[in-house]
């Protein structure tokens, strides 16, 4: 991972939003799950939820830091950023898939999406940069991206049930 | 000469292929089914199904008969001219499926209907004159062939009454499960018993032999079972209240969050330190050591064991809860313990549970279910079980009591309870005495004592020990169990 200062600013800053995320994530899903535990109820709801709530979380991130880093600084840097994002999650992903009871190859689907996407939008990131004047390229890129993070919000509708 | 060589060659070709295709016939098996009880149950009871499997070659089968979520599975070995018979004990459901399936043989499926009834069940087994009646049963006509040979598929009926006749009509395996009913406080009346049958019965009666009943007369055993119904019999302790007596197992979670919490705090020192690929590495290896790690840290099943019984009564009843914790998402088969396999059951009725049947014992042997992470799942068991505990209580003066060990076998060390107080009982042997002072139960008392306590009626007295599981083959290292002693107020 060798880049400009810059640059490796911006993926650890991808990694720290990563981690912060899935930590996040982590510590709602133990309390709640202890919680469910001491009152003798079902706690793969609350495991369902935090895989929604990580898959939802990272995507809506990703959109705007993919595209952003992208078209800042190139689509390997944007790429590189999007898989610091999204890896610190998988220990998390992982357990929490074991206590819910959702099926596995959604949730693979899903995670290979998220990565796939990741290229997706550092690629396109980096198009814009060639395409129009970098300022223009940023301002667009953040437009784009919170485009994104709006469709995946209200759209959540429709891809969240395919991963319960 | 050439036409000579090929008609020999073709009668060889047809003999062979007669001989391949007898041989490869799958065997003819003819089964029978029936349901115990005449196929009477009621709604959440369990209940038993007789099947009877014939095969005219020597053959493999597999059994399956599902209820609803729960199934029960056997292996049999079948020989020609040797009909297999085998009870399967099963929850109650409408619709029972049994399939029954050879190595090269099609599956053999039978649909099997359960008459449900709302109304309380009374099953009268009498030989001689006609099935007793009672206000607000539903009377159920039987024979001896149709008590089961299962102790968990006498809770199908409320009530029963049989005969000197029937009762000497049952084979071994329908008596011991009848006098495991009768020790469960099962409502049994038995009319014009013989003196060999009454000498069989003595002492057989849970709850102080107030549920085992006998009669002269069919009417005499109406008045009995009617005035044994207008009095309570003490209930069997809820499965919640068993579940409240094991501390509650966190140690899963306990480890889950330990190691996120590891992860996470090598992860940060990955991002400080060496940031970029070492940490992507970090995360990936962590997802993919969580799931055996897990595997490897798999706590042991805990078992409680909470038993009661009379003073100077031979058997006590239990109840019996264990719990699987679960860790990753698997299909797990555990081993059942033998002396409790005999009644068990899913403590939640909707959990879907595979047994196992061990066709020479007649009883489970092994339980298949599905588990994942912070989703124990929970078997019931209930019976009784023989014990020597006599008990005699002289009140002092001041307060106390003279407990003495009236009985012919020592006691360990328990706990005296006294209405709301609680005393230590040291151990005692034979004939010996000792004086108990209890004092008033601190708040701090933990939760057995204070179910102890609940289950001692009013002033009642009573001795609490703690039960020696060791003997019980194939129990959980971590095995706890308790026996509650009701003791006569002189």
């Amino acid at each position: 991972m060798s880049a400009s200062l810059p640059a490796r600013h911006a993926l650890r800053l991808a990694a720290v939003a990563g981690l912060l995320l899935a930590a996040a994530v982590a510590l709602w899903w133990l309390g709640s799950s202890r919680i469910a535990l001491d009152r003798g109820s079902d706690a793969s709801r609350h495991a369902a939820h935090a895989l929604q709530a990580l898959a939802l979380a990272r995507g809506m991130v990703l959109a705007v830091l993919g595209l952003r880093l992208g078209a800042v600084f190139g689509g390997r840097v944007g790429s590189l950023a999007g898989l610091g994002l999204l890896a610190p999650a998988w220990p998390v992903v992982v357990l929490a898939w074991s206590a819910s009871t959702a099926a596995m190859a959604p949730w693979l689907l899903a995670e290979a999406g998220l990565l796939a996407g990741a290229a997706a939008l550092a690629l396109v990131g980096a198009g814009l940069r060639r395409a129009v004047r970098p300022a223009t390229a940023e301002l667009l890129a953040t437009a784009l991206g919170t485009l994104l993070v709006a469709a995946l919000w209200f759209g959540r509708g429709l891809w969240a049930p395919a991963l319960a | 000469m050439l036409r000579r060589l090929l008609s020999t060659l073709g009668a060889g070709l047809v003999l062979a292929l007669g001989g391949l295709a007898q041989a490869a016939a799958p065997p003819r098996i003819d089964l029978t089914v029936a349901p115990a009880w005449q196929g009477w149950t009621r709604p959440g009871r369990a209940t038993e199904i007789d099947v009877r499997l014939d095969a005219d070659t020597a053959s493999r089968a597999t059994l399956d008969l599902v209820a609803g979520r729960q199934s029960v599975r056997a292996d049999l070995d079948l020989q020609p001219g040797r009909t297999a018979r085998l009870q399967l004990p099963i929850a109650s459901a409408e619709t029972l499926t049994l399939r029954v399936g050879t190595p090269d043989g099609p599956v053999l499926q039978r649909e099997l209907r359960l008459s449900q009834s709302e109304s309380p069940l009374l099953g009268s087994a009498l030989a001689s004159g006609t099935p007793l009646a009672l206000e607000g049963f539903h009377t159920v006509a039987l024979t001896a062939d149709d008590l089961p040979r299962s102790a968990s598929a006498y809770a199908s009926v409320d009530a029963l009454a049989l005969d000197a006749p029937t009762l000497s009509a049952l084979d071994r395996r329908q008596l011991v499960a009848l006098l495991a009913h009768a020790a469960g406080c099962g409502r049994i009346v038995v009319i014009q018993a013989d003196a060999r049958t009454r000498g069989l019965l003595a002492g057989a009666g849970g709850c102080g032999g107030r549920a085992l009943m006998q009669a002269g007369s069919a009417a005499e055993a109406g008045d009995q079972l009617r005035a044994s119904l207008a009095s309570s019999l003490p209930a069997a302790l809820p499965t919640a209240a068993l579940r409240e007596l094991a501390p509650r197992d966190q140690r899963v979670w306990s480890r889950v969050a330990t190691g996120l919490a590891l992860y996470f705090a090598a992860a940060t020192l990955l991002l400080v330190f060496a940031p970029g690929w070492p940490m992507l590495l970090a995360a990936a290896l962590a997802a993919l050591a969580a799931v055996p790690l897990l595997h490897t840290l798999r706590p042991p099943s805990q078992l409680l064991v909470w038993s009661e019984g009379e003073s100077g009564a031979p058997v006590a009843r239990y109840q019996a809860w264990q719990q699987f914790p679960g860790v990753v998402r698997e299909r797990t088969r555990a081993a059942l313990a033998p002396q409790l396999a005999s009644f068990a059951q899913p403590c939640e009725p909707g959990q879907p549970l595979q047994f196992d049947l061990d066709p020479g014992r007649g009883q489970a042997s092994s339980v298949a279910f599905e588990t994942r992470l912070f989703q124990p799942v929970a078997l019931c068991y209930a019976g009784s079980f023989p014990v020597a505990r006599t008990v005699a209580a002289t009140p002092l003066g001041d307060g106390g009591h003279e407990v003495h060990n009236t009985g012919a076998k020592a006691w360990p060390a328990g706990q005296w309870l006294e209405g709301p107080q609680v005393g230590d009982l040291p151990a005692l042997a034979p004939d010996a005495r000792a004086v108990v002072h209890p004092a008033p139960a601190t708040p701090r008392r933990d939760a057995v004592l204070r179910r102890a306590l609940t289950r001692t009626q009013g002033e009642g007295l009573a001795a609490l020990w703690p039960l020696d599981l060791a003997g019980v083959a194939g129990a959980p290292v971590e095995s706890r169990g308790w026996l509650l002693v009701s003791v006569p107020t002189p």
